[in-house]
């Protein structure tokens, strides 16, 4: 290690001290706080059987919110993210779309939640609305980066031939970057399907309402049977992914028929 | 300068008409430096040149994706840029072959063809992958012509090179292209793929009426199947020879052999 990282490396710890110290982070505290943390996970194993109907239930109803929000964000961002990616458009087009999806990205699913609660009412659907949002503010991103690393080689030569800028995002650019796209519909739905479960905080529908007000109510035996749903489903959905990933994305080598007219 | 009154290979139309191009990267140094070059329709014309002579860029003046910044260029009485809107309806006739090929790695081998047809495509066709009828006929006519039967339904990242080779030149076809752009086409292939590609292209520019520009780097090969070879060198055009059979003949000397042309292309490159 050369002396500038040195300095550098130094310059990160002193840092990691003085903010520390600002921002009230002690170590001594937490080793204090062990023992509270020692009662909850005691009380969080006096689990209730009779709730995991319940808990299921709120799952599914979670599950289906989560599928929704997914779908329809994806399927707003797409266009989004081609009227975003610098490579297609001019500075005029891409630059107000740019802003419009910054603007989306900057509150959390939970602010949106609270907004939609005040549009719409309690309710999964103004959960879904917000998971609309947050997925089209982020998909729409990762989207037009995608779009924007594509190869340029196959969209000079399609380019050449003097098809249509239409043609060439339907030829070119979707079928390069669809893996990519079937990547994030999976990573968002399986994040989409965690943060559901918070948004019941604010009266948004899902599991966790439950997890909530048990909580609230020093309830941790009835809240844990809820996690413990939470958790199931969420390696469930991790496991499944994979298998979709492997064969779609990976071995994606099955080829696609076309249609006659 | 005098040429010979038995040189008569070529109809007298001009397609290509490149007249004193220079093109520059930045403000001093030039690609190509006064280059002019006239090919007649149906012409098997050659350009060969080491690497950073400047042929590549010789092809993309020719179908407008660059543009000189001296000198005119007419491709059928047209200046080739995206811009003029006259050249960008003839732009589908001009069948271009970049050297990275530019197939579309996920989709079939007969879609990466069908996409020479979107010219001819209308909105919601092309927008619903509708392919009439008689456009997948021609192109699996087209399939069977380069020699790949039975692969339609392949995803172009599983093919080889050879194949991947005769996708891009179907495409090409598919477009019912009058002129021909191939960037190295056979360069890194083994020598009895290159010379079946070759003859592939020799074969199909008779009887399509093809006007094909070939860019090479072995001299070689491109005197087997040319009529016409230009050598470029730093930019500059050091050598013209028309081809027919045996006989080759250099504007500038009269007759020579082939061994001579060699000689001279070596020592040309050399220096």
């Amino acid at each position: 290690m050369n002396p500038k990282n040195n300095i550098i490396v130094g310059i990160i710890i002193a840092l990691l001290f003085v903010t520390s110290y600002n921002i009230g982070a002690n170590p001594i505290e937490f080793v204090k706080g062990l023992p509270n943390l020692a009662i909850v996970a005691e009380e969080m194993t006096q689990v209730e059987p009779k709730l995991f109907g319940t808990a299921f239930l709120s799952m599914f109803e979670t599950i289906q919110m989560a599928f929704i929000g997914t779908i329809v964000g994806v399927a707003i961002s797409l266009p989004l993210s081609m009227f975003a990616a610098r490579n297609l458009n001019s500075k005029y087009v891409y630059a107000p779309v740019r802003a419009i999806l910054a603007a989306i990205r900057t509150f959390p699913s939970i602010l949106w939640a609270i907004l939609f609660v005040i549009m719409v009412g309690l309710g999964p659907f103004a959960g879904v609305l917000a998971i609309i949002m947050y997925t089209i503010g982020f998909v729409a991103k990762l989207q037009y980066e995608v779009i924007e690393t594509i190869d340029s080689d196959p969209m000079d030569a399609v380019s050449s031939i003097g098809v249509s800028k239409w043609q060439l995002i339907r030829y070119v650019v979707l079928p390069e970057s669809a893996p990519h796209l079937l990547s994030q519909m999976l990573y968002m739905f399986d994040y989409n399907v965690r943060q559901t479960s918070i948004l019941g905080l604010v009266g948004a529908g899902g599991i966790g309402f439950y997890i909530i007000n048990y909580i609230k109510f020093f309830e941790y035996g009835k809240a844990a049977v809820f996690m413990l749903v939470v958790l199931v489903t969420v390696l469930i959905i991790d496991w499944a992914s994979v298998k979709i990933r492997d064969k779609y994305i990976i071995k994606s080598q099955h080829g696609m028929k076309i249609s006659v007219k | 300068m005098t040429r010979p009154s038995s040189f008569s290979l070529i109809s007298t139309k001009k397609i290509i008409q490149m007249n004193n191009v220079y093109t520059s990267y930045d403000s001093k140094n030039y690609a190509l430096k006064g280059i002019s070059i006239s090919i007649d329709r149906g012409t098997n014309y050659a350009i060969v040149g080491q690497s950073g002579s400047g042929k590549s860029t010789l092809l993309k003046l020719m179908n407008g994706m660059m543009i000189p910044s001296k000198g005119t260029i007419k491709i059928d009485y047209q200046t080739p840029n995206m811009k003029n809107k006259q050249f960008k309806l003839m732009m589908h006739k001009i069948g271009y072959i970049p050297q990275s090929l530019g197939l579309i790695k996920n989709i079939t081998v007969l879609e990466n063809i069908l996409i020479g047809a979107l010219p001819r495509l209308g909105k919601i066709q092309s927008l619903l992958k509708m392919f009439p009828e008689e456009e997948v006929i021609e192109a699996k006519k087209i399939l069977k012509q380069v020699g790949l039967e039975g692969k339609e339904n392949r995803k172009a990242y599983m093919l080889s090179g050879g194949e991947k080779r005769r996708v891009a030149i179907a495409r090409a076809f598919m477009q019912k292209p009058t002129i021909l752009l191939a960037d190295e086409i056979v360069s890194e292939l083994d020598h009895i793929t290159a010379r079946e590609i070759m003859a592939l292209i020799a074969s199909a520019q008779k009887t399509m009426n093809l006007t094909a520009i070939m860019v090479h780097h072995d001299i070689q090969l491109a005197l087997e199947y040319a009529n016409r070879v230009a050598v470029i060198k730093d930019g500059e055009k050091i050598l013209e020879i028309g081809v027919e059979g045996d006989k080759i003949v250099d504007f500038q000397t009269g007759n020579l052999t082939t061994e001579e042309i060699m000689e001279m292309y070596s020592n040309e490159s050399k220096k």
